[in-house]
């Protein structure tokens, strides 16, 4: 994901020199013509790490991660563990807290406030058209205990989607807010899938902090105009996670099944296909707990001339063996601006 | 009696005698558009001079110009001072001003006491009315009205009023289906939801008990057992904070959360064991005739049955109802007493169709045609107009409707073509084409109305100054198509007939006869292009010209607006087009006909975009179009299309004067975004940059390489190809650049891939761009002047590219996610079509959405309509602002094109000025018109020829109450438009004493600019494109009655017909002194909020686009107000 720094040295200060460069794209030949730079300003990366059985690994250290951008060594800026506070990381490895007060943040998320990178900010996407009427109030409910389990310091956003998207409740601390805009939802008509989620992460794109996206949907888009790997292509430049539960057979519509594991599999996120009230519960339950055990880092890229896709690797220093697996998205390409 | 209005003249002679030396500089800073620094001019004089009546009223005026609010609290301190001065008359003529203005503001007892002022004055009777206190009969219906408005898929603020009317649409539209099993109807799911609400209802208001409130009083309370069963729900967790309320009945759950039941309050209630209460009365809304019409009589001692469940139960008395409700309640009452129930019920299908025009003023049914007609209609229904209800219960059932969907269509129209089609004998004659022999089915059919093409024609039916019709090439040329052409062949009857035509109104019989075809209407379809042609040329079409276009309408119809653009495209051109039209469409080589064909769309679309925008002078448009075709006439290979394209690319450039961009002259890329953002001599660069900005970063987006790269490359391999020594680093750097496009790998499976067989010509198109190495190609070439041309011919496909991308971006809706978001859909651009259709030359149509496995939705076929096939792109990425709202098909791509095809770089601050003041004065005539009933009897005259009877009707109730702002709610801006055009130029508005200063304002500004300000020129400017109505893309105001939605093309011509927007936008700029050039970004800004808000309930639902325009502009005005708000706080 790709944040401007404005305001976030207001907290950060002395972290880290701004390393924003610009590569121009096009010779400027008379000065009036506008120029399109690459503009990379902090990338934030989360990943969750497992061992062989599929068990997280938790408690890991700053200094058991390295992070490499094509092979580029890079330097963490901060670094997080679940939904606990971010500590900033020194030169030398070590840590510092950013925040005075471990307790969960309140009122409106901006950019420029010191709990802006604590918890995660979810943006559930629900499926309200006519291929969920039946399931339409199980999903509420499922959803709804998804929301009141999420830790204090999550915000939750809520959106519906059918042929159109629905903000039901804006991003928001208040979880209770939340369950308010997904009580409100209606049934509506088309499928318009990847239209809602390319909507939903252009919002969530302008958010600080760390983003993830649930969608939970049947899967059988009928009426979106963008594909499926465009969008999960805005996703991963944007550093968001996409979490897709379908209500699906996962061999019912093979292409559309694809299409979302796809999605999951490269932004970092999970794909679940459940039929079942029960299904749903335990996706959302996984869901839930890859959110509390995943780790969060930032950094500034270092130079790098590469103006397409950068490769992200993220090593285990203390696992020389590579026994343990890191699950994130695999890269992101900068962002060309005017 | 009317009452000269005397307030005019006192503030032009306070105006003129006491500030005579300022308003001509108050005038200057106007027309500079300096409406700020004439606002403080003013305002200071009025503020240094707080006794001076000419300062103060010429504020007061000023203010009033520009639909300043505060102009009323100027107004009464110029009432105050002339008051003191015993200045009577001035007083007199200030109080009816303000009386006016109170009236618009809403504020009824201020308008009294200004207008009691003014009595006591001059000794005038002018009084407003009282509010009528109508008392209708009722029905409950449970619950609250928002949770039944949600079920029963209504706008929230449905007013009890409106709820059944609204209730029989949905049920007609969407309650009925038929049935798998046998010929009856059954229920859909939408109307099954509707009785399941209805009866959870009726349980929830059983519990609700006599208070009418469910109240549960505690988490423990057996109530809330008993709402939590009803409700579909239970607890799980015991009471306090780990209660949560689940599920328990899916059905009952459902309805409780689509119903919009505050389930999470009573959960919240429940966790803090605090009292739960909710409101639950029922809603009692108004029946018309009561309920015991809808019953039908009843037998003695049984019950009532009930009202809601016989409504749903049948269709057709919810049509019935329906067709009722569009009309006033003196045709309503009248036909309802000249019929039986059973009769009406029979043919509710015409009545809801073709019975909104329907109109019977003291018994008498009001006719198309007046008294001229009056004999022929007593003949065709066979009764006399005179019996005004028995004419129209005669009507509905005349030849299965045919009968009552002509007088409709007759019914909309106006001036000397209504009179042409009611003259007796014609409209008899023209009749009994349309009726034919059998005149089964009936035009009245479900859904959509099947009367489009009769509609079209009598709206659009042009008349030459002899007065006859406008036969495009003459009658020869239409005897000919319908007696020989393979396409008339249908019907053997006309083709015999057509032989011995003579009159125009023989053609336009064999048009009427056509009419009542189901089959694709294509001479008529062809006879109104050709007619719209006709009507935008300095010369009509020569009859040779006619008939080809007659001929090959069915291929190259789609491209007849082009021939729109300008009025001096010669005979020749057009003819020339076609010849390279079908030149390219003989290439075999399919790439190279899709490249072909792309190369030359995009140039002739920005020859269009430089005709239309006058960035290219129109002496100069038909030379330039003419050599511009020519050039890819005689186009074999893709060396010479690169440079057809390149040429014509120069040639475009070039016929722009200097001047009008800034660029360097060698400079292509450069040069063509200066043209297509417009005026580069705008003043305001913001906007102007705002726009290129917006330009280039779609180009960016979609990986496009520029012409710079594209031209210089070529012109290297040229120099190397003659001889010359080649410029290998410059070579290096051009191919570099093309190589760093990146193009997105399609990320399907090859068992993916085969599964799809569309856009098979596209998706190779591509991958050769993926996999071309210029350098390499270079590198392999050398010296080889033959291998290098050939590797110029490389770039035509990459030229191909860049021009589309010109055009998409161009058009591209603000937003434009599609066009961000995926970076191959210029490219995906599919001329061809796929495989076994031919798209080249038609229309421009959105394909491949909701395909997962597709590279996502692309554009199909040639550019002629791409301004709408992008907003259809586009459409539902925009975010309705209400929950249940969705974005309205067919509707929302015509707005946002009205809104990006028309530019305002050249508009002057005068011409925005005009506009507003029109607006302004329409609504100050209605506010007169609440007390001054003699100006009531012209106003709603004029207001009636775009309004329906019933809205007429509607309007005139609420004058007479008073109540105008509610009067004002219910007109269109594109009516009172017309009604200020009407009254500024009648006579009595023109003389002195009764004037209206903003009537005086409207016509000294015409005089003033006689050029820049008259209807012609205003309405090019302010009007809106209409593609499908008017077969063109020039804006243009054609005051039109708002068309009802039609069979094949929805809500497409209601949206072309809707006129409102750019009027009201171009009022309110006026009003918030926004510059004119800043429209070219506001505009589109104001219309994708337009539609993000419009709540609508069904596809005629223009009332939702009004209710939200309006909304928008209160949002703009509250904004502005901030901002000049902290600017002045700022300034402290």
């Amino acid at each position: 994901m790709i944040v401007s720094r404005r305001g976030f040295f207001g907290w950060a200060a002395g972290s880290a020199l701004p390393l924003t460069f610009s590569n121009t794209l096009r010779a400027q030949e008379d000065g009036r013509r506008p120029v399109f730079k690459v503009k990379v300003d902090m990338v934030v990366l989360s990943f969750t790490v497992t061992d062989s059985r599929n068990h997280y690994i938790n408690g890991l250290k700053p200094v058991d991660f390295r992070i490499y951008e094509d092979g580029i060594l890079q330097k963490l800026n901060t670094f997080a563990e679940g939904a606990k506070a971010p500590v900033e990381v020194a030169e030398d490895g070590k840590t510092r807290p950013l925040l005075e007060t471990e307790e969960a943040p309140t009122g409106p998320l901006a950019l420029d406030r010191p709990d802006a990178f604590t918890g995660t900010n979810v943006f559930i996407l629900f499926d309200t058209s006519n291929f969920m009427y039946r399931g339409f109030v199980y999903a509420e409910d499922a959803i709804a205990d998804f929301v009141r389990g999420l830790d204090r310091a999550d915000s939750v956003a809520m959106y519906t989607f059918s042929r159109n998207l629905s903000r039901g409740a804006l991003l928001t601390r208040d979880h209770n807010d939340a369950i308010n805009g997904l009580r409100r939802s209606v049934a509506g008509d088309d499928t318009a899938l990847y239209n809602a989620l390319l909507l939903t992460l252009r919002d969530a794109a302008k958010v600080p902090g760390r983003k993830v996206v649930i969608v939970f949907s049947n899967g059988p888009d009928n009426a979106s105009m963008v594909a499926p790997d465009d969008v999960r292509a805005v996703a991963e430049d944007e550093g968001i996670a996409i979490y897709t539960i379908s209500t699906n057979e996962v061999n019912k519509d093979a292409i559309s099944s694809s299409a979302l594991r796809r999605i999951a599999q490269r932004t970092g996120g999970k794909a679940y296909w459940a039929r079942t009230w029960q299904k749903q519960v335990e996706a959302f339950e996984s869901i839930r707990e890859d959110l509390g055990n995943s780790y969060t880092i930032t950094y500034y890229p270092a130079p790098n001339p590469n103006e397409g896709f950068r490769k992200i690797a993220v090593e285990i220093v203390s696992d020389p063996g590579k026994k343990l697996r890191v699950h994130t998205r695999p890269g992101y390409r900068p962002t060309r601006t005017l | 009696m009317r009452i000269p209005r005397v307030h005019s003249l006192f503030v032009f002679v306070l105006v003129s005698a006491a500030f005579g030396q300022n308003s001509g500089s108050i005038r200057k800073l106007e027309t500079a558009g300096d409406i700020a620094g004439a606002r403080a001019t003013l305002a200071r004089a009025a503020e240094e001079r707080p006794n001076d009546t000419a300062a103060l009223a010429a504020y007061a005026a000023f203010l009033e110009r520009y639909g300043d609010p505060a102009s009323r609290q100027m107004d009464n301190r110029l009432l105050s001072l002339l008051r003191q001065r015993n200045d009577l008359a001035g007083a007199a003529s200030v109080a009816r001003r303000l009386a006016a203005l109170d009236l618009e503001a809403g504020d009824q007892a201020a308008a009294s006491r200004d207008l009691e002022a003014y009595r006591a004055i001059t000794g005038s009777n002018l009084k407003l009315g009282s509010p009528a206190s109508e008392t209708r009969p009722t029905i409950a219906i449970p619950g609250p009205l928002r949770s039944f408005a949600r079920m029963a898929a209504m706008p929230p603020e449905t007013s009890p009023g409106e709820v059944l009317s609204a209730l029989a649409r949905n049920v007609v539209t969407n309650g009925y289906q038929a049935s798998h099993s046998n010929d009856e109807l059954e229920q859909t799911e939408y109307l099954k939801l509707v009785h399941r609400y209805i009866s959870q209802a009726r349980e929830l208001q059983e519990l609700a008990g006599d208070k009418k409130v469910i109240e549960v009083p505690n988490c423990e309370s057996p109530k809330g057992a008993d709402l939590l069963r009803i409700l579909g729900f239970r607890m799980r967790g015991g009471c306090g904070s780990d209660v949560i309320l689940e599920t328990v009945n899916a059905t009952r759950a459902f309805i409780t959360t689509d119903s919009g039941f505050p389930v999470n309050e009573l959960e919240q209630a429940m966790r803090t064991n605090r009292p739960f209460s909710y409101d639950f009365h029922p809603t009692l809304v108004p029946v018309l005739f009561g309920p015991e019409y809808w019953l039908g009589p009843q037998e003695k001692g049984k019950a009532m049955p009930d009202f809601l469940e016989t409504f749903l139960g049948d269709p057709a008395i919810c049509r019935l109802y329906l067709g009722f409700s569009k009309l006033d309640s003196e045709t309503a009452d009248a036909l309802r007493k000249a019929s039986t129930f059973s009769r009406l019920r029979a043919y509710s299908h015409v009545l809801d169709f073709f019975g909104g025009m329907f109109e019977v003023r003291q018994g008498k049914a009001v006719v198309p045609g007046g008294q001229t007609s009056k004999g022929a209609w007593a003949d065709l229904v066979g009764v006399s107009p005179d019996q005004g209800g028995a004419f129209f219960d005669k009507l509905l059932p005349k030849d299965d409707g045919w009968l009552a969907s002509l007088y409709d269509a007759l019914a909309r129209i106006n001036g000397p073509v209504r009179d042409y089609l009611t003259d007796p004998a014609r409209m008899k004659r023209f009749y009994s084409a349309i009726r034919g022999r059998i005149t089964s089915p009936g035009p009245a059919r479900p859904v959509f109305r099947s009367n489009t093409d009769m509609m079209l024609l009598t709206t659009r039916l042009r008349l030459d100054p002899n007065g006859k019709p406008h036969i495009p090439g003459g009658i020869e040329v239409w005897k000919t198509l319908f007696s020989n052409s393979p396409q008339a062949k249908t019907d053997l009857k006309l083709q015999k007939l057509a032989i011995s035509w003579k009159e125009p109104d023989d053609v336009i019989e064999a048009l009427f006869a056509l009419c009542r075809k189901a089959a694709e209407n294509e001479p008529l379809k062809v006879f109104m292009a050709l007619s719209d042609l006709d009507r935008n040329r300095a010369q009509p079409l020569d009859a040779a010209t006619v008939t080809r276009l007659v001929r090959a309408y069915r291929t190259y119809g789609s491209q007849y607006a082009i021939f729109s653009e300008s009025r001096d495209l010669s005979n020749q051109s057009i003819g020339q087009y076609l010849d390279t039209a079908e030149a390219i469409s003989r290439l075999r080589d399919v790439e190279f006909r899709s490249d072909t064909a792309g190369v030359f769309d995009s140039l002739v679309g920005l020859w269009q975009i430089l005709v239309r925008q006058q960035s290219m002078p129109a002496a100069k448009a038909d030379p330039v179009f003419s050599t511009l075709i020519a050039s890819f006439a005689q186009v074999r290979n893709d060396r010479e299309l690169f440079d057809a394209g390149r040429s014509g690319l120069k040639l475009l450039v070039s016929a722009v004067p200097k001047g009008q961009s800034a660029a360097k002259e060698n400079d292509p890329q450069e040069q063509l975004v200066d043209l297509l953002a417009g005026a580069a001599s705008s003043e305001d660069t913001e906007a102007r940059d705002q726009v290129e900005q917006e330009i280039l970063r779609i180009l960016e987006a979609q990986r496009i390489i520029s012409l710079d790269t594209l031209f210089q490359l070529a012109d290297q391999l040229d120099g190397v190809a003659r001889g010359e020594k080649p410029n290998n680093a410059l070579i290096a750097r051009l191919t570099g650049r093309i190589s760093e496009i990146q193009l997105p790998r399609q990320a399907l499976s090859s068992a993916e891939k085969t599964s799809v067989a569309f856009g098979y010509w596209v998706d190779k198109h591509i991958e050769d761009q993926r996999r071309l190495n210029l350098r390499a190609v270079v590198e392999k070439a050398g010296n080889d002047a033959e291998k290098l041309k050939d590797v110029r011919g490389l770039l035509a496909p990459l030229l191909r590219d860049t021009l589309v991308a010109y055009n998409y971006a161009y058009y591209a809706p603000p937003g434009s996610q599609v066009l961000y978001t995926n970076s191959v859909f210029v490219r995906s651009h599919d001329f061809i079509g796929a495989q076994g259709g031919n798209h080249l030359w038609r229309s421009t149509e959105v394909l491949g959405s909701g395909w997962p496995s597709s590279a996502g939705g692309r554009l199909v076929g040639s550019l002629s309509t791409l301004p709408y096939a992008l907003a259809e792109a586009e459409q539902n990425f925009l975010i309705p602002a209400q929950t249940q709202a969705l974005i309205w098909t067919d509707l929302v791509p015509q707005m946002i094109l009205s809104a990006k095809i028309p530019r305002w770089w050249n508009v002057t601050p005068s011409q925005v000025h005009w506009v507003g003041l029109h607006i302004r004065y329409g609504r100050e005539l209605l506010a007169e018109s609440a007390f001054d009933a003699g100006l009531r009897t012209p106003v709603l005259a004029d207001l009636s020829e775009l309004a329906s009877p019933a809205r007429t009707r509607e309007v005139q109730h609420l004058l007479e109450q008073g109540d105008v702002k509610e009067a004002i709610d219910r007109v269109t801006p594109a009516e009172l438009f017309l009604l200020g055009r009407k009254m500024a130029s009648t006579q009595e508005a023109q003389s002195a004493g009764s004037a209206s200063p903003l009537a005086a304002e409207i016509r000294q500004l015409a005089e003033e600019f006689p050029k820049q300000i008259n209807y012609e020129v205003i309405s090019r400017t302010f009007g809106t494109p209409k593609p499908t109505l008017a077969n063109s893309y020039e804006p243009e105001l054609m005051n039109l009655r708002t068309f009802p939605t039609l069979m094949g093309y929805s809500s497409r011509i209601m949206a072309e017909s809707w006129e409102s927007n750019t009027l009201y936008w171009a009022a309110l700029a006026d009003e918030l002194a926004i510059r004119p050039a800043e429209l070219n970004v506001r505009i589109p800004e104001w219309t994708g909020q337009l539609v993000e808000h419009i709540f609508a309930s069904h596809l005629e639902d223009w009332p939702a686009v009004l209710k939200s325009l309006r909304l928008v502009g209160e949002d703009a005005r509250a904004k502005s107000r901030a901002a000049v708000a902290t600017d002045q706080k700022a300034a402290l």
